[in-house]
């Protein structure tokens, strides 16, 4: 096939509001796939990418979210990116397989001989190039991006074996229980359009069963006492696992960093790492100073345009700083989220906490958190438009949208 | 006659229910908290009330328009931009509030669930001829509000004193007032406090009068008063003999049941429960003390108490609720479970049990 025919769709997996409230308080009025990471909402990162891509045609989102949540993101980012980027509403959840076939035609549309398939909740540095140059010489259905980790870390996700010689995945299972293997699947996938008659057979084969449940064996009972309604068709669980040991699924392995987004707190965590990858791809974006003119700046830090940080103000590592935020003399900011609107008054100090939208924090206040990105209060968040009065402290603690903080607090969740 | 209910904020109190619908229309006793106030209104001659808000417009106006045509009642809403305290609002909302009749108007607390005698009330404005009214209610713990000192006799209001830490007097703010139209030209439009500033310059030139609310009184504004609250009320409708109250072997104390809602073999209700409409009530359930509110499914052999079911939540076989859980709109217990107060906010699943009071999110 001559390479100008080799059209690639991109297909950005968003899920949808219900998958949203591990991300409270901050899913209240912005998606989670719009976070912003490093100053960009958490997909961006991965429509970005995309540009490397040659013979681009177009790039899906799909979810179940309300239209309008992306109706804004969608037009200025096709604007910016040059290609459309279009966002597919589900009626209901079809599970990453059943989501991508349900939406066939419009992905199939401008006949691409390559889909990726990415999930919008990892983090990491795309290498979408190589694996499309990997999957065209593996030549089988799919190829899977995949990296090692520790034992322990892998039981977390879905663990596989793969030929060390062909790079075949052998072995394909979900979070076992017992260790199998330490590569894990990165939710980074690239198809050829074959993917869709393997999803076609396994709803043809469930209809079957489907059919036959009337029967009362054991069997029928197990599917009808699973909660997952018989359209759910899950990519990894129901796919690709069958799929292992026949030689039609690869792997390609990255040796980068990849994490996945499941809670509030790691969106610092993987704040960090883009704003460090901005070092080699786009230093431009990275904030400098040194106290004179502007604002020191330790590590790397995002400061967008509209924001005005006061050149007495220390800022960083890692912290990133949204739309409109003021930040006055004196104040101190390391590990943390300053999303749009925020006031932060003279001598404030912010360690590992986002501080949430229009939210202000007086002088002296001091919001801070022990940096533990695995426990539920190891980072602290404020929600919308909170305000925390001047002298107050508030350690590792989730505060919901619109609440008054005059009294200091430890290890509490605020509704 | 007009009246002021001020409505205020965000109700943030009350989450997880006020993450779905605006504080004035959760349910209270099977009817959104605003429309008893409404009610109250409307029964002795009030045509026009208007809502102080600033929070969430578009959703209250829609409510509103169905009670307007229901009820036969003007409803309008006075939005502030920024917050006004508890006077402020007053001021804004003047020129709906004062006509050529000048007739005093009523302001009411949004929070507040109560007997409402106001006509009771005008009677009391009419024979002590000063220039506002405010009900006061006796309670076990006056440090926690502010407490109103009056004369004996004529209920005339001394002073307002703030948390006191001696003991001064036990009658606090009910947060209902009767007010002639010129206490408005005692109030500016920026945030100010009616307890704090306004009501103590009135009663410094005497013309401030006190009532004793009787009858029951409580701030709902928080899930345990609200809970103390929905005890009281169904008493007070105990106490008139109202048939709105359940009776049958399977009832025990209070319990309000819409018409609409079913309830299965076998189950034990009450005391002081609020079953809301549509609700489905499986066989073998026991309910105490508790609010479930419209929509819900409480599955067979489970058993509830001291809790509020939010909207269209579900609650799975032999499932245990207890100790002040709160869950909010469409939450589902799966069977089983036990929760000790746990606090649950919309559209979750609680898969395990809630050993200690916690918040889910």
């Amino acid at each position: 096939m001559d390479s100008a025919d080799e059209k690639v769709v991109v297909v950005i997996l968003v899920a949808g509001p219900s998958k949203g409230t591990r991300f409270r308080p901050l899913s209240f009025n912005t998606p989670e796939p719009l976070f912003p990471l490093a100053g960009q909402p958490m997909v961006h990162h991965h429509i970005s990418a995309c540009k490397k891509i040659p013979n681009l045609v177009q790039v899906f989102l799909i979810g179940y979210y309300d239209e309008r949540e992306f109706a804004l993101y969608c037009s200025s980012v096709s604007n910016e990116l040059k290609v459309p980027v279009r966002y597919l509403k589900e009626d209901k959840p079809h599970g990453s397989a059943g989501s991508l076939y349900y939406f066939r035609d419009r992905i199939m549309e401008e006949t691409p001989s390559h889909i990726f398939l990415l999930n919008f909740d990892v983090c990491c540095n795309f290498p979408l190039l190589e694996m499309l140059e990997s999957h065209k010489a593996y030549g089988g259905i799919g190829t899977l991006l995949v990296i090692k980790v520790s034992a322990e870390l892998a039981s977390q996700f879905g663990e596989l074996v793969a030929d060390p010689a062909s790079q075949e995945v052998l072995h394909y299972t979900e979070k076992p229980e017992t260790f199998v293997s330490n590569l894990i699947n990165c939710g980074i996938y690239v198809f050829t359009p074959n993917i869709f008659s393997v999803i076609q057979e396994v709803y043809r084969l469930r209809e079957e069963k489907a059919y036959t449940r009337n029967l009362p064996n054991y069997e029928s009972q197990q599917f009808a006492i699973r909660s997952l309604p018989t359209d759910f068709v899950r990519l990894d669980q129901d796919i690709l696992s069958p799929l292992a040991g026949k030689k039609q699924l690869y792997t390609y392995e990255t040796t980068e960093f990849w994490e996945q987004i499941k809670s509030p707190g790691m969106s610092i965590k993987c704040s960090a790492l883009y704003l460090s990858r901005f070092r080699s791809t786009s230093p431009h974006l990275l904030a400098s100073g040194d106290g004179n003119r502007s604002a020191s700046v330790v590590g790397d830090v995002y400061v967008h345009p509209s924001a005005r940080v006061h050149p007495t103000a220390k800022i960083g590592p890692n912290v990133s700083i949204s739309a409109n935020v003021r930040i006055a003399p004196g104040v101190r900011l390391k590990n943390c989220i300053v999303l749009d609107d925020v006031e932060i008054m003279e001598n404030a100090v912010v360690v590992n906490a986002i501080v949430g939208w229009k939210s202000s924090l007086g002088r002296w206040s001091r919001v801070q958190a022990d940096g533990d990105y695995d426990t539920k209060l190891g980072i602290t968040i404020l929600g919308e438009s909170v305000t925390v009065e001047d002298e107050v402290v508030v350690i590792n603690s989730i505060v919901l949208p619109n609440k008054v903080l005059n009294l200091s607090m430890q290890e509490e969740i605020i509704l | 006659m007009k009246a002021l209910i001020l409505v205020g904020g965000f109700g943030t109190r009350l989450r997880p229910l006020t993450l779905s619908v605006p504080k004035p229309l959760v349910d209270f006793a099977n009817k959104p908290m605003i429309l008893h106030q409404i009610e109250a209104l409307k029964a002795i001659g009030v045509t026009e009330v208007v809502l102080a808000i600033n929070y969430q417009p578009e959703v209250m106006l829609n409510f509103l328009k169905d009670f307007e045509a229901k009820l036969e009642i003007k409803i309008t809403c006075s939005q502030e931009t920024e917050p006004l305290g508890t006077a402020g609002p007053l001021a804004l909302a003047r020129d709906k509030l004062i006509d050529k009749s000048g007739e005093p108007f009523f302001v009411l607390n949004s929070d507040v669930i109560s007997e409402y005698p106001l006509r009771e009330m005008i009677e009391f404005h009419k024979s002590h001829g000063g220039e506002a009214s405010i009900m006061v209610t006796k309670v076990d713990e006056p440090s926690k509000y502010g407490v109103v000192v009056t004369e004996e006799s004529t209920g005339k209001v001394e002073r307002f004193v703030e948390k006191p830490k001696l003991f001064v007097g036990n009658k606090i703010n009910a947060g209902i007032y009767l007010l002639n139209p010129s206490v408005l030209d005692r109030i500016q439009l920026r945030p100010t406090s009616i307890e704090k500033e306004v009501f103590p310059e009135i009663a410094a030139e005497g013309k401030l009068y006190a009532m004793v609310l009787p009858g029951f009184w409580m701030d709902i504004g928080q899930p345990r008063d609200y809970i103390t609250g929905l005890r009281l009320y169904l008493d007070s409708l105990r106490k008139k003999a109202s048939p709105k109250l359940a009776a049958g072997t399977h009832i025990i104390g209070n319990v309000l049941v819409d018409e609409t809602a079913k309830i299965g073999e076998g189950c034990l209700i009450g005391p002081d429960v609020a079953i809301g409409p549509g609700c489905v009530v499986e066989p073998g359930v026991r309910l105490s003390r508790c609010t479930v509110m419209r929509g819900v499914r409480i599955k067979k052999h489970a058993c509830i108490s001291s809790s509020i079911i939010g909207w269209h939540s579900t609650v799975g076989q032999w499932a245990r609720v207890e100790n002040m859980t709160i869950l909010g709109e469409d939450v589902h217990v799966c069977d089983e479970i036990y929760s000790n107060g746990g606090v649950v906010l919309p559209h979750k699943e609680i898969k395990s049990s809630i050993l200690k009071p916690e918040i889910v999110m």
